[in-house]
């Protein structure tokens, strides 16, 4: 998966969210590491949609303070599975790496 | 300031697909407008970053979001493999391009003719203009001469003691050498042959950079007068004569009756002018000084040496000579470019082809294009049809890109193959091009002229596509029947298309009629001489066997006797150069004329030993006086001379009868030499009738002494018959009375004049030719556009029919129309004709380049040739039955 699906994903996980929502939301997540442009942001919400994995609400959200202009996205269940394969995967990979470091470590 | 920013990013943003753009536009420029703000706190540099970073975004990321939705036009379509829709798409090309046969077949007709005619054209252009000289370094090579303006002379020859003080004496010359060309007898057991060769100094070869293929080149030692006897043999008379036997070197030939021994072998088509199968030293003694200035030089610089040092090192080369004996420096050394040299006689023509066949390409591009624009309109509907059964954009795009791209690569084809054919053709009738003119296909004009055609078709090719985007398919199949005259863009392209042939076509025409026109005004002109019913065949007398001008002046005697003896011969004579042949200068004055003072002009006088019977033969026609006898004058005694009108002028300009007056050789005053005018003949146009013609004069052979001889005379016959009957017999003539001499240059007069015109008959013939494709291109486009408009408008033209209009008032709707695009395309094309055509003027000769009957003449077929293109279609349209049309659904 790459990187600004899972971070996008992961950030609707929490709450939804409109546009410059996920990106503030994202660059707070990763400490400023990952910051999402405009056209990168909007591609991959577009991306998800298509692959089913977000769906866009067809209102904003009772609380929504920005007058209705913003379209808001919600993570649906294949999301949250995808996401949660992701971060599986991540972490086997993390297993993996640790693990074979440590070994290496040892023998040096 | 904020709102600039937010402008330039919904700028950039246009970069993006449109349908993002469309979607989170409003919300991208926000976020970016916000992030600037928040980085303009922090400083100039922070918001830079941020413009920076932005940028970058959109040139990452907007091309992959194009590709995304090319490769993936919707969800629900399957995606096809790239080659089987390829595959499916050429199928369906083929089909749709069967389905109108006579459109696909113009299509590619008109763009292969366009194609054929730029590759066969660009191949001379190249050659001429841009190709280098097939010599290593060939950019250091110049043209060496010499020229003497008070003589009238842009290129006297190079004196042979001259060079020898260039040679001696420069310093930024590497090597230079000369040449001179000249014919051979060459034979053999199996027979004579007359064949052309060079004598050149010896380091020609060095040079020009060659080497032999075999043996070796000349010495210094062996370039002397009454050297060895050597010759270097061409690559053709080795192939044709040796079987390009490896052991020739060594071998003998003779070469006018005296054996030559081979030393080496020329590598094919390195010699600078003209064919050469031998090449002799020219074996001269350079400390002898003379007047005779015939050799053409060739010098190769110094690596970096200009052409402004190249010719200040010759003026101080040749310095002592003027010191001694030119104080007033009549002759000085002349440097240009190798290239210069040859082409000059090309260059018009290479220019006017080259711009008439462009111009060609570009009325055929806008021909093929109003004809893909007019096809586009015709397939709406069926747009519209595939649009709503699903067919993607993209998916039409790469359809309609296909059948263009038949429609090219076939017209391309097509065109490069038959123009590469065509190549020959063009100097089919022009005299002996260089050697190193290699007239083969230049790939950069055909890529260019193929180029153009894949452009046009392919711009115009998406015509339908973009036309079934605007209106959606609802709009397209609806629509597609029953619009009256296509959208107003699409019309107003057509029209400018047509307007563009028509203007072009002018262009085009008036310069091949200007150009016709000048050669037709050519051929009337008067040649001084009667050129039909006139055979001429040359002869030249080897040194070995006729040693003296007795023994040569005896065996012209009977040649010309045998010649006027043949049935059908009314006269004879012989002549040391015909009209267009050689050229031979002196320099004369009235006798008891004042001096001349120095650095005053002198003109040469072409002058010519011919017998009495030559000008009777030639029907030269005499002005005053009488021709001289065939026994008059003595070389010691009586010295009659015919002189022409120009001379004439020229040595009495007071106009008076010259006749029975004296001049002499300028300078010398000896009674020996004082010639008396007994006749005045017209100006025979020697150097061509595009030339003027300078003085000249003819002296009997009978005054000839031994410093006069001359072993080589044309002879000529008139015939009230066929000349060319004669040849066989005069031939026989001169076969009878020497077996081993050839006879060669055989012609009649008339074939020799149609020669020297031959360069302007091609250029007036060949832009006559583009002129032609060009207005039937033009006149094609607007009888295309004008069936077009009239079929688009038959339900109109219907309904107005239906509410009273009368046939007439219909055909005038349509013929109106016709002349509108055709009057606009003249007030372009007219001026635009006047400046081609003063570019042309040097091609001219007599015909102003505003000749008002040849603009009258364009100006005629074009609107007569238009109007019947309209009137076609307008009858279509006046024979319009309004019941039937509107009854008609569609």
């Amino acid at each position: 998966m790459r990187r600004h699906w899972f971070f996008i994903l992961l950030s609707l996980s929490a709450a939804d969210r409109h546009g410059s929502g996920i990106m503030r939301d994202v660059l707070d997540l990763t400490n400023g590491e990952v910051k999402l442009w405009p056209v990168t942001l909007y591609g991959s919400l577009d991306e998800l949609r298509e692959q089913g994995w977000i769906r866009e609400l067809a209102r904003p959200p009772a609380d929504a303070d920005d007058n209705g202009r913003k379209r808001w996205f919600r993570i649906t269940a294949a999301g949250r599975r995808a996401v949660a394969a992701e971060l599986a995967r991540l972490q086997s990979a993390v297993r993996v790496a640790a693990a074979r470091l440590a070994h290496g470590a040892g023998e040096a | 300031m904020t709102s600039v920013a937010r402008v330039a990013y919904r700028t950039l943003l246009r970069l993006a697909p449109r349908d993002l753009r469309a979607k989170h536009g409003p919300e991208m420029e926000a976020l970016f407008v916000a992030d600037l703000a928040a980085a303009r706190a922090l400083g100039r540099r922070a918001a830079l970053g941020v413009c920076l970073a932005a940028v970058a975004d959109v040139a990452r990321r907007a091309p992959y979001e194009h590709w995304r939705r090319r490769g993936r036009p919707s969800a629900h379509v399957r995606h096809e493999p790239l080659l089987t829709s390829f595959a499916a798409d050429l199928r369906y090309a083929a089909r749709s391009l069967r389905r109108q046969p006579g459109a696909a077949a113009l299509i590619v007709g008109t763009l292969a003719l366009a194609v054929a005619a730029n590759v066969a054209v660009f191949a001379m252009v190249d050659a001429v203009f841009f190709r280098a000289l097939p010599y290593p370094n060939a950019a250091r090579l110049v043209d060496l001469n010499e020229q003497a303006p008070t003589w009238g002379l842009d290129f006297t020859g190079i004196n042979y003691a001259d060079f020898v003080a260039w040679r001696r004496t420069a310093r930024t010359f590497e090597a230079m050498a000369l040449w001179d060309d000249a014919g051979f007898n060459l034979a053999d057991d199996h027979g004579s042959e007359r064949v052309s060769g060079q004598h050149v100094t010896f380091d020609m070869v060095r040079t020009l950079g060659i080497a032999p293929i075999l043996g070796r080149s000349f010495t210094q030692a062996e370039d002397v007068p009454n050297g060895p006897n050597v010759v270097m043999i061409g690559y053709g008379l080795w192939q044709n004569r040796f079987g390009g036997a490896r052991d020739v070197v060594g071998k003998t030939i003779r070469i006018g009756s005296a054996p030559y021994t081979i030393i080496g072998v020329l590598p094919a088509n390195v010699t600078l002018d003209g064919p050469a199968t031998l090449w002799l030293p020219v074996d001269e003694n350079p400390n002898q000084e003379g007047e005779s200035y015939s050799y053409e030089g060739v010098g190769r610089l110094k690596p970096g040496v200009t052409l402004a040092q190249a010719r200040a090192d010759l003026a101080v080369a040749q310095a002592p000579i003027w010191q001694r004996s030119d104080t007033s420096h009549t002759v000085s050394p002349r440097v240009m470019p190798l290239r210069d040299r040859f082409v000059a006689d090309y260059r018009p023509m290479g220019a006017a082809l080259g711009a008439g066949v462009v111009l060609v390409l570009l009325i055929a591009c806008a021909n093929v294009a109003g004809a893909m624009l007019a096809r586009s309109v015709a397939r709406r509907r069926e747009m519209g049809i595939r649009v709503a059964l699903g067919a993607s954009h993209s998916r039409l795009m790469r359809q309609l890109l296909t059948e263009s791209l038949v429609l090219a690569v076939a017209g391309g084809v097509i065109g490069t193959v038959v123009g590469r054919m065509g190549i020959g053709l063009l100097t089919a009738g022009v005299e002996s091009p260089p050697p190193w003119l290699h007239l083969t296909m230049d790939t950069r004009a055909v890529a260019f002229s193929l180029l153009i055609v894949l452009v046009t078709t392919v711009l115009f090719g998406l015509a339908p596509s973009m036309s079934a985007r605007r209106m959606g398919a609802a709009g397209a199949t609806m629509e597609g029947g029953s619009r009256t005259a296509g959208s107003v863009p699409e019309r107003r392209m057509l029209d400018g298309l047509v307007v563009a042939e028509v203007a072009l076509a002018a262009v085009l025409l008036s310069c091949g009629g200007l150009l016709v026109r000048a050669y037709l005004t050519l051929r009337d002109v008067d040649p001084g001489f009667r050129p039909d019913g006139v055979a001429s065949v040359r002869v030249s007398l080897p040194m070995a066997t006729y040693p003296t001008w007795v023994t040569q002046g005896r065996f012209f005697e009977a040649v010309v006797a045998g010649v006027a003896a043949i049935p059908g011969v009314t006269d004879a004579g012989a002549v040391t150069c015909p009209p267009f042949g050689c050229h031979e200068g002196m320099f004369y004055a009235a006798e008891g004329a004042a001096p001349k003072r120095p650095g005053a002009s002198d003109q040469v006088v072409l002058t010519r030993r011919a017998t009495p019977g030559y000008f009777a033969a030639m029907g030269i026609t005499l002005m005053h006086g009488r021709y001289y006898s065939a026994h008059e004058g003595s070389p010691t005694g009586f010295h009659p001379a015919v002189i022409n009108a120009t001379l004439a002028a020229q040595l009495w300009p007071d106009g008076s009868n010259p006749v029975g007056k004296r001049f002499v050789f300028r300078g010398d005053t000896t009674a020996r030499d004082r010639m008396t005018v007994v006749g005045v003949v017209k100006d025979v146009r020697h150097y061509g009738l595009t030339r003027p013609m300078i003085g000249g004069l003819y002296l009997p052979l009978t005054t000839m002494d031994s410093t006069g001889s001359r072993a080589q005379f044309t002879i000529v016959a008139h015939t009230a018959g066929r000349p060319e009957a004669l040849f066989a017999s005069m031939r026989a003539v001169v076969r009878g009375l020497d077996p081993e001499l050839p006879v060669f240059a055989v012609q009649t007069m008339r074939t020799a004049l149609d020669h020297s015109l031959a360069a302007r008959r091609a250029i007036a013939l060949w832009l006559a030719a583009f002129a032609g494709i060009a207005l039937c291109l033009a006149i094609g486009g607007i009888y295309a556009v004008l069936s077009y408009v009239v079929g688009r408008r038959r339900r109109e033209i219907g309904i107005r029919m239906a509410l009273g209009a009368r046939s007439p008032q219909v055909l005038g709707l349509v013929v109106r129309q016709g002349s509108v695009l055709m009057a606009i395309g003249l007030v372009i094309g007219l001026p635009a004709a006047l400046v081609a055509a003063r570019l042309l003027s040097s091609q001219l000769g007599g015909v102003s380049a505003r000749d008002p009957l040849t603009y009258a003449g364009v100006v005629i077929v074009l609107c007569g040739t238009g109007a019947i293109a309209a009137w076609i279609p307008a009858r279509r349209a006046a024979r319009v039955d309004p019941t039937i049309v509107l009854s008609d659904a569609t």
